[in-house]
């Protein structure tokens, strides 16, 4: 049986063909929700927040996106209403994270990470980058991890998140070179440790 | 990387193959003579690959069975027990 039927077959009640839709999607909800909100209980509380609510809404879904991108967009919601009073710090504009293109800045010349396996174990790299991803604001974080983490194609997360296609390059890119400062900081301490 | 800042959307796009063929000639050329772009190139790059390597959580067994149990519930509460 295809997606379409599935669907089909669960509108009309069937609940085999909805388990079957949300099979593969359960963990990867899960993981995206580990991902956004870096904490777990959270992560259990979206997964089932999400899929209760598409059981509500399943007999209003016609079918104009993927199931997975209808169950995505349940999730976010979910995401953000969870993540919504936690502070984290703001992104600055694209510019703001290219050394030398601001206010005379020679202080911020790139550094050649290397091989950051070299310098850090892979679990303590995992960690590293957990936290630097669960400290970005979410409009950032999430378009980050759908494209380059789920593999989305930008369309589809701009589609996801109800952003135009400019808006969701321009915050995948300013997630990117966050994180990107983020890991750049710690591996220059590394480095200037064993110096 | 002054007077580069032009070129980092172009980057972004280039590292993940999305830049078109021609710019991609011209961001070459570039990077041949700017040291700050490649190693903006190489870090970028590397930001990805570090954090595609990140656990792939699942769901744990417990949560997914209690998880199953509830769905079911809610289901037959809106659907009643047909399936």
């Amino acid at each position: 049986m295809n997606e379409k039927e599935l669907i089909i077959q669960a509108q009309s009640g069937d609940f085999k063909a909805f388990s079957r839709l949300i099979e593969s999607r359960k963990d990867k909800i899960y993981r995206l929700a580990m991902k956004l909100t870096g904490n777990r209980d959270d992560a259990e509380d979206i997964v089932q927040d999400t899929l209760m609510k598409a059981i509500d809404a399943i007999d209003k879904f016609r079918m104009e996106s993927s199931f997975g991108t209808w169950l995505y967009t349940i999730a976010l919601n979910n995401i953000r209403a969870h993540a919504g009073d936690k502070k984290r710090e703001a992104l600055r504009p694209i510019d703001d994270y290219l050394p030398g293109s601001h206010s005379e800045s020679t202080s911020k010349e790139l550094f050649d990470w290397g091989d950051p396996h070299q310098q850090f174990e892979r679990k303590r790299l995992n960690d590293m980058i957990e936290t630097a991803l669960a400290e970005l604001p979410l409009k950032y974080s999430a378009p980050f991890t759908l494209r380059y983490i789920e593999d989305m194609p930008v369309k589809e997360v701009a589609r996801v998140l109800d952003l135009s296609l400019s808006a969701a390059k321009s915050r995948i890119l300013r997630a990117r070179l966050a994180l990107r400062e983020k890991l750049s900081n710690v591996f220059r301490e590394k480095n200037n440790e064993r110096l | 990387m002054k007077g580069c800042s032009k070129h980092i959307q172009q980057i972004a796009e280039y590292i993940d193959g999305e830049l078109d063929e021609a710019l991609c000639t011209r961001l070459e050329e570039h990077l041949k003579e700017c040291n700050n772009c490649r190693i903006m190139v190489d870090t970028l790059k590397q930001t990805v690959v570090l954090c595609r390597e990140g656990k792939r959580e699942r769901l744990p067994e417990d949560i997914e069975s209690r998880l199953n149990d509830a769905l079911k519930n809610k289901w037959e509460k809106k659907f009643g027990k047909k399936s």
